[in-house]
């Protein structure tokens, strides 16, 4: 069996950034994931404690790779049942600021801009409750230099409020979640039995 | 209880408040008020005719209210003394009762509260702990679902002489459960609600799941827990007896419980930490294993007895580790939970404790204090004089000083803790503290500043917290600036404005000035006397154009040894980054301002001789090359 040593100093660059201050206050109880949403409806392996455990230990290539730092989306239903009021989001949203700046990829596709029909009236701006979206000026195909909105795909956690806000549908998600998707299973849901 | 009752040396005083405590240590005045109980004492027999005659039923407060009791009642069955008593918020003057009563004649509706005073030479304070009530925690429910109870529940439902005369049953159907949850930690370690662990609780839900597991072997009953802590003797081996029960013990604090309405089924979420996975389990009945916190009344009960609160509201004991049986009043014991969350041997051996602590008070025609007791010069005081004062009276957090318009105040010695608090704030340097004569401090302060007083940071320390905190610091090895000079009194409130100014007329660079923190204060508002003064002084040296850094406040406790260390470096650093020109200079400047606020400390009786003594002192250590 090998050893592993880890020698960075992961936990400590978690507790430098705003909101992963109370990294090392957590006791493990558990109550976050079991009053997740993502953990009962979407992901079984999502589990915020854990990651939490992984920052604190500095296993940093193990909570890049963990769901959990790319799917939450800081509802902070956790956080006022934390007994030790940490702001779990806070820790996470950290993990994945570090993740991103190492260059790691989120695996869930984040909010995409459709350029061409970009119009910069930045109500995207407003709408993202992750502020994710700015207004970059930058060279287009076949439009020359115009201002458009950018996703910055570490802050995204592809809500789709943006998605709902834009009036020329020149932002979505991705296809499971864009406007096509969510219209049919509507009406398969309408036309489904259980209505 | 009923032994205590029956030994003739012991008086029960049951049914009485503690209304006021007056007097020192082996003189106190006690007044009591012994409530009305509408039954007379001495001939009520305890026959139950007037319960068992009056028809009138209320909830029953010491059954958690799972049954009903009379309005004639006895809180319980043991009671001791056994009399009957008549709650007159519910009783509907039927007087059934006296007809019950019939020739014994005990009942007697024209009783009034009586108001006695006693002479007590020491107080054992026994008063328990509070319940936390789970309402808030909305996730579990209690309250919204019947077959959420509390431990407090549980334990009434399970006593034989209970509501269910033992049988415990589910209160949604009567029916007996066969899957049960006990929840521990239920608002304590929880730092919405009580920050603090309550101690006892993982034996109290093995002791309750144990015993539950002997009575009804068939049923499955789970502890959810964060930690079990079992840690006197003989407790792990009780963890051990249940787990071989088949009792099961689910590591995850449950994050919520939710019920079938029909039912009243209840499931519980929870990750299991040691699978990573979150489980639902359905139970029949869940109880809430739920938090010891302070008596409703304890803050009452410690401005009776003057004596100080811990965080959490515990009564505050004399010293952690070696007085937790004393209060920081003499005469004063604590025994059991009213100091803080404790099981019964741990109880049973604080109260054998205190009782021996004040058997010796009992025992003594006299009794040492601390020497450390405030004196007035009655020749300085300007009471005596016919000017109205009385500043000393209002400073003491004791109440230990007599102030009469017209008469020098008086120090009553047995009641004074020495924290020195009138002394700082006498404006007419009038009372002085023993061992910590204004004469002996301004000595001390002149020979830590006799030699380049400008590169020196003076701290004054309070002898409980920043003393031991800078005690700590030493000990522990954490470096900090050795041009640190620390000077020791006994509560910040005996740093005195004149000593500030004495230091800076001498010239110190920094002053520091520290005591405990506002909860930890040994002199229960000595710290919040320093506090006001220190920010009087900020205030008044940032008006005089003093440079930031030069005066510092900071509450500094006695385990904070590193942030000693790391105050006195920080301060280093401040009066490093002044020029060592532009410091002389402004040194120079204040000199005067300080001489105009000290016109008067030569008057101080000693201060001129210990000044002169200081001089030579000084002149031998430094012609002995003695580093000062």
């Amino acid at each position: 069996m090998s050893h592993t040593v880890i020698t960075n100093n992961f936990a400590e660059q978690v507790k430098a950034i705003p909101g992963g201050e109370m990294l090392m206050m957590c006791f493990s109880c558990g109550t976050c994931t079991s009053k997740c949403m993502i953990q009962e409806k979407l992901e079984p392996n999502y589990n915020p404690r854990r990651l939490i455990r992984e920052a604190v230990f500095n296993f940093e290539d193990t909570a890049f790779s963990d769901e959990t730092t790319w799917l939450c989306t800081a509802c902070d239903l956790c956080y006022p049942a934390c007994p030790q009021k940490i702001h779990i989001s806070g820790v996470i949203t950290a993990v994945k600021q570090l993740a991103v700046a190492q260059g790691r990829q989120n695996p869930y596709q984040t909010a995409i801009v459709d350029e061409t029909t970009c119009v910069a009236c930045g109500l995207c701006v407003q709408v993202c409750p992750y502020q994710a979206i700015t207004l970059v000026e930058k060279k287009v195909p076949f439009r020359g230099f115009i201002s458009v909105a950018a996703v910055d795909p570490g802050k995204c956690m592809a809500c789709g409020l943006c998605n709902a806000a834009c009036r020329s549908t020149s932002i979505r998600l991705n296809q499971d979640f864009n406007d096509n998707h969510v219209v049919e299973n509507l009406w398969s849901w309408l036309e489904s039995e259980a209505v | 209880m009923v032994d205590a009752a029956r030994q003739p040396l012991i008086e029960v005083k049951a049914y009485t408040e503690v209304e006021k405590v007056e007097g020192f240590v082996g003189n106190f005045k006690v007044t009591l008020r012994e409530k009305a109980k509408y039954v007379r004492a001495d001939r009520c027999n305890g026959c139950a005719a007037c319960a068992k005659a009056c028809p009138v039923e209320v909830p029953n407060y010491f059954e958690m209210n799972l049954a009903p009791r009379k309005a004639a009642y006895i809180p319980m069955s043991q009671s001791v003394p056994l009399i009957y008593n008549i709650d007159m918020d519910a009783c509907i003057h039927c007087y059934k009762c006296v007809e019950a009563c019939g020739a014994l004649e005990a009942i007697d509706f024209s009783m009034e509260d009586k108001v006695i005073e006693e002479d007590i030479g020491a107080i054992v304070v026994a008063t328990g702990f509070g319940h936390f009530d789970p309402t808030p925690m909305t996730e579990y429910g209690y309250g919204r679902f019947p077959n959420v109870i509390t431990a407090m529940e549980m334990e009434r439902l399970n006593n034989s002489a209970g509501a269910t005369h033992g049988r415990v049953v589910r209160p949604s159907d009567n029916v007996r459960p066969q899957r049960l949850a006990i929840i521990n930690c239920v608002g304590s370690r929880d730092k919405r609600y009580n920050t603090s662990c309550s101690n006892f609780c993982c034996m109290y839900a093995i002791k309750n799941a144990l015993l539950l597991k002997q009575m009804n072997p068939d049923m499955d009953i789970s502890i959810y827990y964060i930690d079990i802590r079992t840690p006197s003797k003989g407790y792990e081996e009780f963890y051990d007896r249940a787990r071989e029960a088949g009792i099961k013990f689910i590591q995850g604090r449950p994050a919520e419980i939710t019920e079938d309405p029909d039912s009243h089924q209840l499931f519980i979420k929870s990750e299991d930490i040691t699978l990573g996975r979150v489980i639902e389990h359905e139970y029949d009945m869940v109880m809430l294993n739920q938090a010891a916190v302070p008596q409703p009344d304890q803050n009452h009960m410690s401005s009776v007895l003057n004596v100080a609160q811990s965080p959490g509201g515990w009564f505050m004991e004399y010293h952690p580790k070696l007085r937790p049986n004393d209060s920081p009043t003499d005469g004063i014991f604590f025994a059991g939970a009213c100091q803080g969350p404790k099981d019964i041997p741990a109880s049973v051996s604080q109260g054998s404790a205190a009782a021996a602590r004040a058997s010796r008070i009992l025992h003594s025609d006299t009794w040492q204090i601390e020497p450390t007791v405030a004196v007035v010069w009655p020749d300085r005081c300007v009471s005596g004089k016919g000017q109205a004062c009385g500043i000393c009276e209002r400073a003491c957090p004791y109440g230990a000083i007599d102030y009469t318009k017209g008469l020098s105040a008086e120090v009553i010695t047995a009641k004074c803790h020495g924290c020195g608090a009138c002394v700082g704030e006498c404006p007419h340097d009038a009372i002085t503290q023993l061992h910590y004569t204004d004469a002996q401090v301004l000595a001390q302060i002149r020979t830590l500043l006799a030699v380049e007083p400008e590169k020196k940071i003076l701290a004054f320390r309070c002898q409980w917290c920043s003393y031991g905190g800078a005690d700590l610091a030493g000990t522990s090895h954490f470096e900090y600036s050795a041009n640190e000079r620390g000077l020791r009194v006994m509560c910040s409130a005996r740093m005195d404005a004149d000593l500030i100014y004495e230091a800076y007329r001498l010239g110190a660079g920094a002053i520091l000035y520290s005591g405990c923190h506002p909860q930890d204060c040994h002199y229960i508002t000595g710290q919040i006397a320093g506090a006001k003064r220190a920010a009087r002084l900020e205030k008044m040296f940032t008006r005089l154009g003093m440079s930031e850094g030069r005066f510092r406040t900071e509450w500094i406790s006695a385990a904070e040894g590193d942030k000693y260390a790391r105050v006195i470096n920080e301060m280093q650093a401040a009066l490093d980054a002044i020029p060592e020109e532009q410091l002389k200079a402004e040194i120079e400047r204040l000199k005067p301002e300080m001489e105009k606020k000290l016109t008067k400390l030569n008057e101080i009786p000693g201060v001129e001789e210990a000044m002169i003594q200081v001089d030579f002192i000084v002149n031998e250590m430094l012609n002995k090359a003695v580093p000062v």
